[in-house]
């Protein structure tokens, strides 16, 4: 056994954390899972970042951050739930979100 | 969590409104009873309504207080979370093979605080608000869910364990696994509920392609105080809607897709959306095209008149064909009955299929009974014993037998639970007779 070798057997017989027991057991982070949960946090901060200049309306947002309107809407609506957005306003028939604390 | 006993007068098989109301007519009568449903909460797809028709009551205040009283009643042993995998005849008893799914958490300490959701980075699509609204890897079904605890979903999760470090009483066991258990009960209940016909059943509707084209549960939950927007919004882009349109008979009675029969409820539900959408929106318009109007049960033709007379557009026509167009608007090309099948093309802001009713669950592999060619389960007396299923012993309430409304769903439950009873008095009697006389 080589040198390098040696802190990696010890590693082993070091006891699995629970998490790690439910990872392995699983097979880990699926790549299809891992793509998602990137560009959900991608879309989440894009929302952000253009609300701080201003409450938007989906459609808006949508054309903002280059996505299409549907995934914003699923987005915006998890923001919305999470209570990081708030209704502020109707405008020509669209509800307008803001960050909270950020309405005007 | 109480573990599987050896022995229950009855297995209810199934945790929704008929579910509920047989367990509990079982138990009130002094039967033990285990209560089985697939799904992390009990409530199955009455707890997600808005409202029922034709009262307009608060269709979760109706049905929360019965889903707490099964699961506080002292016969009734809630299980959830948990798949039947068979159900195998031994004399007039039946053994019963079960897999508890693990929550990844210990139930009796978790105390359904939502800490775990909230540390969870992962968001997904709710099943619960049928994809429209979202929730986390961890989470618990939804604010009426029974039990208020949380369940864990492994191919959702990215391992980083924050929900463990915030639980305040340390529930949670990520190395739990699905446990099998057995037992025998003296008789079943069926009551597995339904599904919606599928959303691309009729492609030409684009049911799911366009995403304001949608589905009668997914309303609901739109219309629901605590749904996935708060308010009615169009899935596409979260404009108000203007203009709405229900498209009736979408999922039945249609032998091209293979469900010939009339749900019984569709005309119904479409009717008190299309109500409640004019109180919500003001001045919406709101369009019913249908083939003919069934409102057959108790006030439901006065509710019918009610809806017109409050501005609904009740219009016979059948929908051919829907496009999407531009700012996912959609045209519906419609055939005017009344008017000689002349051919036009309507605009709506949005669309509502008023999709069928089909089963939830099929029998075959777990438990002997037949089904009917519909799909749902055969019932031989359909007259006379409305509950008997091909098996003796095993009975059928609910939307498992065929569609049907909540009232129906729930008087069938009762007679299921009488019926149940009855058999299990009759065995009761049957093995006394049976057993040795002691010679003194």
């Amino acid at each position: 056994m080589t040198e390098e070798a040696k802190p990696s057997a010890e590693k082993k017989d070091k006891p699995k954390r629970p998490i790690e027991i439910l990872r392995d057991r699983h097979g880990g982070m699926s790549k299809e899972l891992k793509e998602f949960f990137n560009e959900q946090q991608r879309v989440f901060k894009a929302i952000k970042t253009a609300l701080k200049a201003g409450p938007k309306t989906v459609p808006q947002l949508a054309a903002e951050c280059k996505l299409d309107s549907p995934k914003t809407m699923w987005h915006v609506m998890a923001l919305r739930r999470d209570g990081d957005l708030v209704e502020s306003a109707e405008r020509d028939g669209y509800l307008v979100y803001s960050l909270k604390g950020e309405e005007r | 969590m109480a573990e599987i006993r050896n022995r229950y007068d009855a297995l209810v098989i199934g945790g929704g409104i008929a579910g509920i109301q047989a367990a509990l007519d079982l138990g009130e009568q002094g039967f033990e009873v285990l209560l089985v449903d697939r799904y992390p909460s009990i409530g199955g797809v009455m707890v997600g309504l808005n409202k029922v028709f034709p009262t307009l009551d608060c269709s979760s205040c109706i049905c929360t207080p019965r889903m707490a009283e099964a699961a506080h009643h002292e016969r009734i042993q809630l299980q959830t979370y948990t798949e039947v995998r068979s159900v195998v005849r031994q004399g007039t008893d039946f053994e019963v093979d079960l897999v508890l799914k693990p929550r990844y958490l210990d139930e009796d300490t978790c105390i359904g605080c939502n800490e775990c959701e909230l540390a969870c980075p992962v968001h997904v699509p709710h099943e619960f608000d049928y994809g429209l609204g979202s929730r986390r890897a961890i989470y618990i079904p939804h604010g009426n869910a029974i039990p208020q605890k949380a369940v864990l979903v492994p191919g959702e999760c990215v391992f980083c364990g924050k929900c463990e470090k915030v639980c305040p009483t340390h529930c949670i066991d990520f190395t739990q696994e699905a446990r099998r258990a057995t037992t025998t009960v003296g008789t079943v209940i069926i009551a597995t509920g339904l599904q919606i016909t599928p959303m691309d059943k009729k492609p030409e509707y684009g049911g799911s392609r366009f995403p304001n084209v949608m589905s009668p549960l997914a309303m609901e939950r739109i219309q629901s105080s605590n749904g996935p927007y708060g308010r009615v919004l169009r899935p596409a882009d979260g404009k108000i809607p203007r203009s709405i349109a229900y498209v009736q008979c979408a999922g039945s009675r249609d032998r091209s897709i293979g469900i010939p029969y009339c749900s019984r409820v569709c005309c119904m539900y479409a009717l008190k959306q299309a109500l409640l959408l004019r109180h919500y929106i003001h001045d919406v318009d709101v369009t019913l095209y249908h083939m003919d109007i069934r409102a057959f049960g108790k006030g439901y033709e006065q509710f019918y008149r009610r809806v017109m007379a409050e501005g609904v557009k009740v219009i016979k026509g059948k929908v051919a064909k829907i496009t999407e167009v531009d700012n996912y608007d959609l045209l519906l090309r419609v055939e005017l009955l009344d008017e000689d099948g002349r051919v036009v093309e309507r605009r709506h802001d949005l669309v509502v299929l008023s999709q069928g009713l089909v089963p939830a669950w099929h029998p075959k592999g777990t438990i002997d009974v037949a089904e009917a060619d519909d799909g749902f389960l055969l019932t031989p007396e359909a007259k006379v014993n409305p509950s008997f299923t091909t098996m003796d012993g095993v009975f059928v309430a609910g939307v498992a037998a065929g569609p049907k409304d909540i009232p129906d769903a729930i008087v069938e439950a009762g007679e299921a639970a009488m019926a149940a009873a009855n058999y299990l008095y009759v065995a009761r009697r049957r093995a006394r007779i049976q057993e040795p006389a002691l010679v003194h």
